[in-house]
């Protein structure tokens, strides 16, 4: 009998043990555990052969444990080299993290429908659902970028929602994707408009159309997402669309004001100018690449056939720059570029909050974002990276003189916008994606502030917008100054904020790769310092030049605008220490010279020494300075009267043919037939009459209501 | 009772236990350090069973080679998949199978009648192994040299990263 | 026998050890010179697969019949007619692999074939093994290179996933195994086969649950590696994961060395006291039709739906291992005998069926059905027409070679008495020429379409699969030669 236990006792305690594995194999999930329970299995064979070993008096059970142990070992690692190459091989990943990806879409969604059936009998509750949604949404995104960072480098998180286009070869999901550079959007996107969400409750306090101002901005954050997290450039388009629409309904918010209608007009037409350049370069993509058998416009799948675009031509031109050239149509309509820039600044003609929304955080972003994303189709076609760094540059510098001339508070941050905008576009231009993206982030950030504090001002003073009517706000709105100020600080680019970090990289890059576009950048920076110091000089310092009225109605915001504000203050100042260009894989891009960082920090600060000088100390020099100047003076000051130019070139000759095409067309019969379906519905339906009412902005809404629906039935099926 | 039968049971305990904890816990890493219970169980069997060299062995390999492997593979890849790492489906009727399928095979034992030599008085066993493995057992031997050096090869392949292209 | 005196009989071993080193060698010393995606390991692999070859060869003539190395190997017909067959699929598996895609050029080519020739040693290995220890180790030595050889497809994430199924399946398998092994190491007292067999006969009967017990372990160890019902779950999978060449050799070479296996250990280890169930008074007659059965109808009936061609012949050679086990059911020498023969025909056919689905894959990048179409017309009616002679081969159809083997596969089951498992295995027969008929028919009735490239196949690729079709078609006329070498190597060595 062995020591202790007779041998059956041994072989009872192997039989247990071996039993505990094989159940542990059959039951578990986890591959490592599986791997630890055939270890269970291998101890208990081990332990019947020491003990028969025992029981037998010899020596050949040890010996064959040694090969049992040998081979354990062997199979234990081959076992882990293969599951750490099956980890390092997972693009998609498990079931549970591809749902977070469509709940960063389908949350604000959630909350169109909230505010447009329920949204007008509880507006008490559209104050918590509205900037709650967007929140919930920001808050699943940071789960999902953690997620992401768990991944190994370049790892992507893919939600396949569903099989969305299957049209003969041509084959479009609706996936979303997560890697770095549509993590770091969404965070913007969900983070930023969160906080513009919050501002707005108060801001938008006892409007009429709350709710519906609500429903538009979640839908326009929910167009958005989509377009940031689209897996494939025909779901890019829809949220491009869909921003592009948004913008319009929000820009014509108020709609009672016939200027205000006219914007969104503006701004609804000057995009579909540049996204028919859009959806033709889609057009000659999906074209070109079904040519060669892959229907598809998946970015990776592009990204995977870029030797099939390399060599391409069509009409003898490459394919490439063809295509690079008419997407980026698209974004000089959608990001505001040279030539079709001029919607921009009108469309600050609606609520505040929503221009910090477009300005900052989405709409215009889009743009640049769409180029970040195709980066790799660019770079094969660097006559069109040159064409978007001009034209960047020209914009920044063009954008910053006209900025330096406006006396409407919003109008200058609009122009600012523009001209922060060429800088994306320079930095995309140059091939420094991240720097561009960077600045992205970094312009969000404080150009939402700037938006935001403009607000605070102009609903402290009863809608005053003239800035000759401001100055010496400081001690009345001191938080909104002191927001403000850092807002000023880090767009003019003063170390240590956040903008210096940015636009230098970008900058510097320039220099690297074209150095005249590094001086016009250097030029516009110092416009920038000098237009911002304006700003701030106008409104908060100096002696008070209110008017009557608004001397006594002014006062700080309440609390709701003011936090918002501090929030986005921090992002502002310490913002150029996010690491979002090694985020995004581009690290050679750091690192600017030192003599240039001084040079720009030297420009940023004289500029707004020179505003300060100018509007403070000397406040009389800047009109004789504007006298002197004479025509040239007047000519910035009418946005060197681009607007007037379009009107008489393009849209009097449009509207003249169009004009001759309707007269040409029996107008009756249209006309009777659309009305006859509009009397016959509207007979039927009581509730439909209800929904009916109001604008033609509703149209558009319901329209759109009904894609999300149709995508609703198709999540939840 | 004698001090043997008392350490036997004692020793039977933590390895079932542990056993138990690899197979049924909640958190892989608990796991991990259970299978380290269940090793160190049965080393410590081996070393009651006369087969000290063995026992040691059982140390090296399994917990200082195979345990460290995998808990190499736990840190390397749990960080990803920490949740979805343990799920067990029913643990209740996993346990019940244990139960079941042990009774049968306990019974099964018990009931055979297992050849039986005579065992000689416990000595150190090292030289008699030494003896073993360049005598009857030499092909083996070699053979499970030629395994680890392939199973080396192997790993390297499937784990090495792309040098190139 | 001594180790020394044993060397004699090593010969086929011990060249493969040598060719491993030197592909081995040879790959450090091309990589100390940053050369890469040299032919040469490769072409160093086919000769030493062709050197084992040669040597087996010259031991068939050997009328010895020995124990090597101190009772862990056996010398005899049958070990070295196996080691003649594996040693042909494995010069076949590295040929294939010269003309792969998927692995000519790749990084780590000097590995593979490393680790392929090794596959092929421990598949040799256990051809021979009649201890129940070697039998564990040269299992494991080949489950182990084949894992890695299933996952060497490193960006394809399906192979790496195979490679992962496969080790679970056969680390669970293998554990089992070994414990099964031990319980008959306690019954016995004995590790090798003879003294099992001794130790057998002397087991009262208290003892016959606990022998039952370690039968079926073993059972699930040797079933996993034939990829038998119900231990087959892994083989579609890893065969549809893995390289072509990895998974022609797997479907071939593995499953012959685990039929080498299963036959040694039950005629000698078990059934050499006496005849199978009379002493041991296991039931395994039952169990073992069971098996039989259920693995050709689930192979069949699975392969009927598949599209993919690899998953396909992967259901197919599960089916076919039924047909297989349909001879060591029969317990006797005559099945033995036929599952020799229809193991060389299977080797033939369906080493041809992957060639030129390799080929193919080569040639279109897919290795889906609709791929196939209309293949004849668009340049490849040779591959077609060799792939038309395999598959109906496979089916059955006589006078190919296929129909021989199973002839006499079914021949030996009527003699023994199995008439239900002969009629389960003819209708299973019939199942099957719907799923090969449906991709020969692929091949030449169906019109290709405009999206359907000319394929061009260069000659030399062809010579191969030419090969081999012509011996399926001679085999099937003229196969009284096969069934002589067969004759000679049925008799296993007994003690």
């Amino acid at each position: 009998m062995p020591p202790g236990a007779p041998l059956t006792w041994y072989l009872g305690l192997s039989a247990v043990v071996f039993a505990i594995g094989t159940v542990g194999v059959l039951v578990r999930r986890n591959i490592i555990v599986i791997f630890m329970a055939i270890e269970l299995m291998l101890n208990a064979v081990n332990l019947t052969f020491v003990a028969f070993a025992r029981s037998l008096g010899s020596m050949d059970g040890q010996v064959i444990v040694f090969f049992v142990m040998t081979v354990a070992a062997a199979e234990a690692a081959v076992g882990l080299a293969i599951i750490l190459a099956l980890f390092r091989n997972r693009e998609t990943t498990n079931a549970d993290e591809l749902v977070t990806l469509r709940w960063i879409v389908l949350l604000p969604a959630a909350g169109v429908f909230f505010h447009v059936f329920l949204g007008r009998r509880a507006i008490a509750a559209v104050k918590v659902v509205g900037p709650g949604l967007v929140g919930a949404a920001f808050a699943v995104a940071v789960v999902a970028a953690f997620r992401l960072r768990a991944l190994p480098e370049g790892g992507i998180l893919r939600d396949h929602v569903y099989t969305w286009i299957a049209a003969g070869p041509f084959r479009a999901d609706a996936v979303l994707r997560l890697d770095a550079l549509s993590a770091v959007m969404a965070l913007v996107v969900t983070g930023v408009g969160f906080l513009i969400h919050v501002y707005s409750v108060g801001y938008m306090s006892g409007d009429r159309g709350f709710a519906r101002y609500f429903a538009y901005l979640n839908l326009f954050t929910t167009a958005m997402l989509i377009l940031v997290l689209a897996d494939n450039l025909v779901l890019l388009f829809v949220g491009w669309e869909g921003v592009g629409l948004c913008s319009y309904l929000l820009i014509g918010f108020w709609y009672e004001k016939p200027e205000n209608a006219a914007a969104g007009k503006k701004a609804f037409l000057v995009n579909r100018i540049g996204d028919a350049g859009f959806l033709l370069g889609l057009f000659v993509l999906v074209w070109t690449l079904g040519r060669h058998g892959f229907w598809t416009l998946d970015v990776a799948e592009i990204e995977r056939h870029l030797d099939v675009l390399r060599t391409a031509t069509i009409g003898g031109w490459p394919v490439p720059v063809v295509v690079g050239l008419l997407l980026f149509m698209g974004a000089t309509g959608k990001s505001a570029q040279l030539p079709l820039y001029v919607w921009l600044p009108d469309a600050m003609a609606g609520p505040t909050p929503v221009s910090a929304l477009i300005h900052a955080a989405t709409m215009v972003t889009a743009g640049v974002y769409m180029i970040a994303r195709l980066h790799a189709l660019y770079a094969l076609a660097p006559a069109a990276l040159t064409v978007v760094a001009v034209v960047g540059a020209a914009t920044a510098l063009f954008a910053a003189v006209i900025a330096t001339a406006q006396t409407d508070i919003k109008r200058v941050l609009a122009y600012s916008t523009v001209s922060q905008l060429g800088y994306m576009f320079l930095g995309l231009g140059v091939g420094a994606t991240g720097a561009a993206v960077f600045h992205l982030v970094t312009h969000a950030f404080f150009k939402a502030l700037l938006f935001l504090g403009a607000g605070s001002v102009i609903h402290g003073l009863g809608g005053e917008q003239d800035m000759q009517r401001m100055g010496g706000l400081r001690e009345r709105m001191p938080v909104t100054f002191w927001t403000m100020a850092a807002a000023g600080l880090a767009i003019a680019g003063v170390p240590p904020l956040a903008g210096f970090f940015s636009k230098d990289e970008i900058v510097s890059s320039a220099f690297r790769e074209m150095p005249v576009l590094g001086v016009v950048g250097l030029v516009a920076a110092a416009l920038t310092a000098y237009y911002t110091g304006r700003l701030l000089c106008l409104t908060f310092l100096g002696r008070s030049r209110l008017s009557h009225e608004a001397e006594h109605h002014v006062h700080e915001s309440p609390p709701v605008m003011t936090l918002p504000l501090a929030i986005l203050a921090v992002g502002a100042v310490a913002g150029g220490f996010l690491p979002v260009p090694a985020l995004l894989g581009h690290r050679g891009e750091a690192g600017a010279p030192l003599a240039l960082m001084a040079l720009a920090t030297g420009l940023a600060v004289g500029g707004l020494w020179l505003a300060y000088q100018l509007h403070v100390v000397h406040p009389a020099v800047p009109a004789q300075v504007a006298a002197r100047l004479g025509g040239f003076y007047q000519l910035v000051r009418d946005k060197f009267r681009v607007d007037e130019l379009y009107d008489a070139v393009v849209i009097r000759p449009l509207f003249a043919a169009a004009d001759v095409a309707a007269r040409g067309i029996d107008p009756k019969l249209i006309d009777g037939t659309v009305n006859g379906t509009g009397m016959l519905v509207a007979a039927t339906s009581g509730v439909w009459r209800r929904l009916q009412t109001g604008n033609v902005q509703h149209y558009a809404l319901f329209f759109l209501l009904g894609a999300l629906a149709l995508l609703g039935y198709y999540v939840g099926r | 009772m004698p001090v043997t039968t008392a350490v036997f049971y004692l020793l039977a305990a933590v390895t079932l236990g542990s056993a138990c904890g690899v197979a049924f816990g909640t958190n892989i890493l608990y796991s991990a350090f259970a299978l380290m219970g269940t090793f160190l169980g049965v080393a410590a069997i081996f070393v009651l069973l006369g087969a000290d060299f063995l026992g040691v062995i059982q140390l090296f390999v399994y917990v200082g080679g195979i345990l460290v492997l995998t808990l190499f593979a736990v840190m390397l890849t749990h960080r990803i998949d920490v949740q979805v790492s343990n799920r067990a489906v029913g643990r209740l009727p996993g346990l019940v199978v244990v139960g079941v399928v042990a009774t049968w095979m306990i019974r099964v034992a018990r009931a055979a009648r297992w050849t039986e030599g005579q065992p000689g008085p416990p000595a150190a066993t090292t030289a008699g192994i030494g003896d073993a493995f360049l005598g009857t057992y030499v092909l083996p031997f070699e053979v499970a040299s030629v395994v680890l050096l392939a199973a080396l090869i192997g790993a390297i392949v499937v784990s090495r990263k792309e040098v190139k292209g | 026998m001594d180790a020394t005196q044993s060397l004699r009989y090593f010969g086929p071993e011990l060249v493969l050890t040598a060719a491993i080193m030197a592909v081995l060698a040879l790959d450090l010393g091309l990589t100390a010179r940053g050369i890469e995606r040299s032919r040469w390991p490769g072409i160093v692999a086919l000769a030493g697969a062709a050197a084992a070859i040669g040597s087996a060869v010259r031991l068939l003539r050997v009328p010895a019949r020995e124990w090597l190395f101190g009772r862990m190997l056996v010398f005899d017909g049958f070990s070295v007619y196996f080691k003649v067959l594996l040693g042909l699929a494995l010069l076949a598996a590295v040929w294939m692999s010269l003309g792969s895609r998927e692995v000519r050029g790749q990084p780590n080519e000097g590995e593979y074939f490393t680790l392929l020739l090794s596959s092929g040693l421990a598949m040799l290995l256990m051809a021979a093994a009649a201890n129940l220890l070697m039998a564990y180790l040269s299992l494991e030595f080949a489950s182990l290179t084949s894992y890695v050889l299933t996952g060497f497809l490193r960006h394809n994430r399906r192979s790496a996933e195979a490679a992962l199924k496969y080790l679970i399946y056969g680390g669970v398998a293998s554990g089992a195994m070994i414990y099964g092994m031990s319980w008959i190491f306690g019954l016995t007292g004995s590790m090798d086969y003879a003294g099992i067999a001794a130790g057998i006969a002397q087991l009262d009967d208290p003892s016959r649950g606990a022998f039952f017990l370690a039968l079926v372990l073993v059972l699930a160890g040797f079933g996993y590696k034939v990829a038998s019902v119900p231990f087959h779950m892994w083989a579609p999978d890893v065969y549809t994961g893995a390289p072509i060449p990895v998974t022609a050799f797997l479907a071939v070479g593995s499953k012959a060395a685990g039929f080498a296996m299963l036959l040694r250990f039950f005629h000698f280890g078990v059934g050499a006291a006496g005849p199978v169930g009379a002493v041991t008074r296991v039931p395994l007659l039952q169990l073992g039709t069971l098996l039989c059965a259920a693995t050709m109808t689930l192979g069949n009936l699975a392969a009927l739906s598949q599209q993919n061609m690899k998953r396909l012949l992967a259901y197919s050679s599960i089916a076919h291992a039924g047909y297989a086990l349909l001879g060591f059911v029969v317990f006797a020498d005559a099945g033995v005998q036929a599952v020799l023969f229809y193991l060389t025909v299977y080797y033939i056919m369906n080493l041809g069926a992957f060639w030129v689905v390799m080929l193919i894959a080569n040639a279109t990048g897919h290795e889906d059905l609709p791929s196939y179409r209309g293949l004849a017309w668009r340049g490849g009616a040779l591959p077609a027409l060799a792939l038309a002679i395999f598959l109906f081969s496979l089916a059955g159809l006589p006078p190919l070679a296929g129909f021989v083997g199973k002839f006499y596969v079914f021949g030996a089951g009527v003699e023994r008495g199995l008439i239900a498992l002969v009629v389960v295995g003819v209708l299973n027969s019939v199942v099957s020429l719907y799923y090969y008929v449906r991709v020969v028919k692929t091949m030449f009735l169906d019109e290709p379409r405009a999206e359907d490239a000319p394929v061009h196949f260069a000659l030399n690729d062809l010579a191969a699969v030419g090969l081999l079709s012509a011996a399926t078609l001679v085999l099937g006329i003229r196969f009284d030669w096969l069934l002589a070498r067969v004759e000679t190597a049925r008799r296993i060595f007994a003690g």
